[in-house]
């Protein structure tokens, strides 16, 4: 206490002569402004949450990998806990290593390479035609292209079996081996499927960051060349292309992140087959309990997700030193296609068939044909939707009469409601903290962690989460089985997204309108509940119902983390699956891919944004 | 509301950057009003935030009264929404949700009125400010002009002890801007409430303040009446801000040296030879007198000869523009000049019209009684 007098001494009593003030009182100070309100309290609270919540499991799934895990003490001489190369060695080193790691990581690249220079392929030529040609219906294609991204990806692999099918799996059969062709497996099932499926699905991602850049293009940059003498296609070659790179480079990254956390196509198309990917593996070692495996592979999978989305950080900042150069005064001017205006809009809608109307169409008769692809009008039925006393060992009732769907479905709508509100709320109280704290470290500190989830694919996330709760830990209890760790898990994955929204959203409003009610009088608590929240209505819709739109379709969480008595309608849906009630698991994913499809609209018309913008950042 | 007294406040937005205001002394008293004038980012809109408590100090402490509200040596610091003061924002900062009836019915909610006086204050303030019409429009909905008379009103509702405006009338036409600082004048009468304000505009402090208080770049150059800043500016600075056409300065130092200076110069140190250290000069323009004849000038002023380059008329007065070889000198005149371009004349002003400055640029205290004294002999 002999500080607090000195310093009382110290301080004049004429205030602010020329005496700095010690160290000591401008700590205190600092501390008394900080304190004075919620706002930091609130951010510390939020951030030793998210600490809980995201970086805990992450380090506690890192460890799993280097420390004896529960079954092996005996094996490896050591008491459970201690440190060991024991996994490690297993996953990289030994004779098991190619089945558990190497093949899955071959076979996982292979097929983002393949799915990369296919969706490059069809999505520049989409983009281009869109954007700057006079193709027919180019504003209809614009927003009918973008629809493969807004369902869930494993919709198309389900028409796929349904179509492709042969007699390596049990269930109906598919339709081309119905009409007396056997696709070979590898048409069926695996690599092929995988890549093409993963290509359609992620075109979009193409077509909205290439066309953004294609609209934002100087078209005098190409008069400039053809005036010197360029033919069209050294223009191409030669100018085009290289000021497109980084958007190229930058769809090229986001689809490889998002291909390797994909866990639903490589399912459902890779396991009749034995093909794996390091998802599946992962699945696989979780469903067998080799936690340490589990740890080490997903903990590789991270670090690749992580180095992938740093590479395209340094990208974007890249782009950003192009974008300047015609941005200003641009001109975006079609080109005519003359004889070649029908063939182009041929192709478009081909795409469109190929990547919407046919899995739909397909997944879609299957729903209401007794027997694969026989149409003939007795063959038509609403049993498999809305039938009863079916003839089959489970499921007797059409889908939409069976209680188990009912169940997914009130499921779904808790734990991804719950986890949307939450995320959506903390969200935007994290946008406020990070924006209004004096403490700049809480500030920096909040933005990064709430953002580390995007860096992690959602099942290495997921496998995190049950390496953490999967057992009571201090006052902890286990949570696994629970509906808890659904929506702590989904609420985590979402913040990436919900904090950006919150941030960008209290950066706009600004500190004016806050600071101007509590001159008026306003204490914190009222400024937050008729200024700040009131004014925020509609980015906390957002912000609740994007997470919820991305949480229905989501897969890759609730196959780790989810059981029977938490089946939500994606789990419910593989289960089906599983079971080879082909019908049944094709309705459900309908359902699915309607809630999405529609959410996605009505997010689109609340925020009266279009998806392009939400989707590359 | 008792005086409110800054001591060496100080402001500094980040680690490296510089003082947006620096050990600024400043006392309000009860009742005044007081004009911060300054050119652009002086640090007006800072010193008022910081009043109002939006701005915690980097230094020194704020009292009001006996009540120190702002310390960081006795680690004190009172939120601005229990310093019950009044601010209006240079950006009006008017929130969006709600329409202009609520957003001037904000404060008084909060103070948990009654409803029927509620309304009767909100009315009476938008028909002060002639904004009952757009009573249910949303701020979005009006002009810059509106949108600074619902700022104001919003804060004229509440009545509070001291109100801070930043720069309240830089939006409106001349007509409204003429009636709001009657209005503004009348209220500082009608409720005695303190009243700071910033501004650019010197015409505005003149007339509106009781006390101004120039600033630049974050320190302050001089606080006194209008007639004290307009008279005696204590630096250079404020003797070139404020005045418009601004003031001639005739400058001694070896570069800035012209002919007219070292005429000054002569004249200066032959009668008044105990002034030493000069810097500077200046004379404003209205003090400035002409004469085409050497027998009109009179006896011991400071006189020179010049030509006539232009005249430009302002509507009742006249800027002169003369210039020697060297110089270019602005005189103003409220008689019509009987002038033709390229015509020689005298100008001259008396010795109490000089203002003399030091190589430091502030004001030598010592001239004036030196050059007044000269008057009465
Ligand atoms: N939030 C802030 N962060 C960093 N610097 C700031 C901030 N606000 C003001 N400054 C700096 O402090 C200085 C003083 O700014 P201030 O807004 O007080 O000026 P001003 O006198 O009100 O100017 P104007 O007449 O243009 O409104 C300026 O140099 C400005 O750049
Ligand atoms: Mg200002």
């Amino acid at each position: 206490m002999a500080f607090l007098s000195d310093s009382a001494k110290a301080s004049p009593t004429a205030g602010g002569e020329a005496s700095a003030p010690s160290a000591w009182q401008v700590w205190r100070y600092r501390l008394k402004v900080a304190s004075r309100e919620p706002t930091t309290l609130i951010g510390v609270l939020t951030a030793l949450l998210f600490t809980y919540l995201i970086v805990v499991p992450i380090i506690s799934i890192v460890l799993d990998a280097v420390r004896v895990q529960f079954g092996h003490e005996r094996r490896l001489g050591k008491d459970f806990g201690d440190l060991t190369l024991y996994y490690l060695d297993r996953t990289f080193t030994s004779p098991v290593s190619v089945d558990l790691f190497w093949r899955p990581l071959f076979n996982t690249l292979s097929v983002a390479v393949g799915a990369i220079l296919l969706s490059l392929l069809i999505g520049t030529i989409l983009a281009w035609l869109i954007s700057r040609t006079d193709m027919f219906g180019r504003r209809w294609f614009a927003t009918a292209l973008i629809v493969p991204y807004m369902l869930p990806a494993w919709t198309f692999a389900l028409a796929w079996t349904t179509l492709f099918k042969n007699r390596t799996v049990g269930g109906q059969p598919g339709w081309f081996e119905a009409l007396g062709w056997t696709p070979p497996d590898w048409v069926a099932y695996g690599r092929f499927p995988i890549t093409i499926i993963l290509a359609l699905h992620y075109t979009p991602f193409v077509i909205l960051l290439f066309g953004s850049a294609l609209r934002r293009f100087d078209s005098q940059l190409e008069d400039s060349a053809r005036i010197l003498g360029a033919k069209r296609y050294q223009v191409a070659m030669q100018i085009i292309l290289p000021l497109m790179r980084p958007a190229l480079m930058s769809s090229m990254i986001l689809i490889f992140a998002k291909c390797l956390g994909e866990f639903g196509v490589p399912y459902v198309l890779g396991l009749p087959v034995k093909f794996e990917v390091l998802s599946t593996s992962l699945f696989r070692s979780i469903a067998s309990r080799q936690t340490g495996v589990a740890g080490v592979v997903a903990a590789s999978i991270m670090l690749i997700g992580i180095i992938t989305l740093m590479i395209d950080a340094r990208l974007v900042r890249e782009a950003r030193r192009f974008v300047t150069i015609g941005s200003k005064g641009s001109m975006n001017r079609q080109s005519r296609l003359g004889k070649l205006r029908l063939p182009a809009t041929g192709f478009a809608a081909t795409i469109f068939m190929l990547s919407v109307g046919l899995p739909l169409l397909t997944l879609f008769l299957s729903t209401v044909m007794k027997l694969p692809a026989q149409f003939t009008l007795d063959n038509f039925t609403l049993d498999y939707w809305i039938g009863q006393d079916l003839h089959t060992v489970a499921l007797q009732t059409g889908v939409l009469l069976s209680p188990d769907l009912w169940a997914a479905a009130k499921n779904t709508l808790m734990i991804v409601g719950l986890a949307s509100i939450a995320s959506g709320i903390l969200g935007l109280l994290v946008g406020y903290v990070v924006i209004r704290t004096p403490v700049r470290a809480l500030s920096v500190y909040l933005r990064q962690v709430t953002f580390l989830p995007y860096l992690v694919p959602g099942i290495a996330f997921a496998a995190a989460y049950l390496s953490l709760f999967a057992v009571p830990r201090g006052p902890m209890p286990a949570l696994y089985g629970t509906v808890t760790i659904l929506v702590l898990a989904l609420m985590a994955d979402q913040m990436p997204y919900a904090s950006r929204a919150g941030i960008s959203a209290m950066t706009q409003l600004g500190k004016d309108p806050e600071e101007a009610a509590q001159i008026a009088g306003a204490g914190w608590f009222r400024r937050m509940m008729s200024i700040v929240i009131p004014i925020q209505k509609g980015s906390l819709v957002t912000g609740v119902l994007l997470p919820f739109i991305s949480g229905i379709k989501g897969l890759s969480l609730f196959v780790i983390l989810a059981v029977p008595s938490t089946d939500v309608l994606t789990t419910y849906s593989l289960r089906l699956v599983d079971y080879h009630y082909t019908q049944a698991a094709n309705a459900v994913v309908l359902i699915i891919a309607a809630i999405a499809y529609l959410g996605t609209l009505a997010a689109q018309k609340l925020t009266k944004t279009n998806l392009a913008e939400g989707l590359g950042s | 509301m008792p005086t409110i007294n800054l001591r060496g406040a100080q402001k500094n937005y980040g680690v490296n950057s510089a003082n947006a205001v620096s050990n600024l002394d400043l006392e309000i008293r009860d009742g005044e009003f007081m004009c911060l004038l300054g050119p652009s980012g002086c640090g007006k809109t800072t010193t008022l935030r910081m009043i109002a408590g939006l701005e915690n100090l980097s230094g020194g402490e704020i009292r009001i009264g006996d009540r120190v509200v702002d310390s960081i040596f006795e680690g004190v610091f009172v939120p601005p929404e229990k310093r019950e003061m009044g601010l209006v924002f240079q950006s009006y900062a008017l929130w969006p949700h709600l329409t202009i009836e609520r957003n001037t019915d904000f404060g008084l909610r909060l103070r948990k009125l009654p409803k029927a006086e509620r309304e009767a204050r909100v009315e009476k303030v938008m028909q002060a400010l002639d904004i009952a019409k757009y009573r249910d429009r949303y701020p979005s909905q009006l002009s810059g002009g509106q949108q600074q008379r619902v700022a104001l009103a919003r804060m004229l509702a509440v009545n509070p002890g001291v109100l801070l405006l930043d720069e309240p009338l830089s939006n409106l036409d001349a007509r409204l801007r003429l009636e709001m600082r009657a209005e503004l004048k009348r209220l500082h009468k009608e409720f005695k409430t303190t009243i700071v304000f910033v501004t650019h505009d010197q015409w505005e402090a003149m007339t509106l303040a009781t006390t101004i208080a120039v600033m630049n770049e974050g320190t302050l150059q001089q606080m006194g009446t209008p007639n004290d800043i307009y008279d005696r500016p204590a630096n250079r600075f404020v003797a070139e801000f404020v005045g418009s056409p601004p003031i001639n300065i005739l400058s001694f130092d070896k570069k800035g040296t012209s002919d007219v200076a070292k005429e000054a110069e002569a004249y200066l140190s032959s009668r008044y030879p105990s002034l030493r250290g000069i810097g500077s000069v200046g004379i404003r323009p209205e003090a400035l007198s002409y004469a085409t004849r050497k027998e009109d000038v009179p006896q011991g002023n400071f006189s020179g000869k010049m030509v006539v380059t232009g005249i430009l008329p302002t509507g009742g007065s006249w800027i002169l523009e003369l210039k020697s070889d060297s110089h270019t000198l602005f005189l103003t005149t409220h008689a019509l000049p009987r002038l033709e371009l390229g015509e020689k004349v005298r100008f001259f002003a008396p010795p109490e019209a000089l203002h003399v400055f030091d190589k430091d640029g502030q004001r030598i205290a010592e001239a004036d009684k030196l050059l007044r004294s000269a008057k009465l002999n």
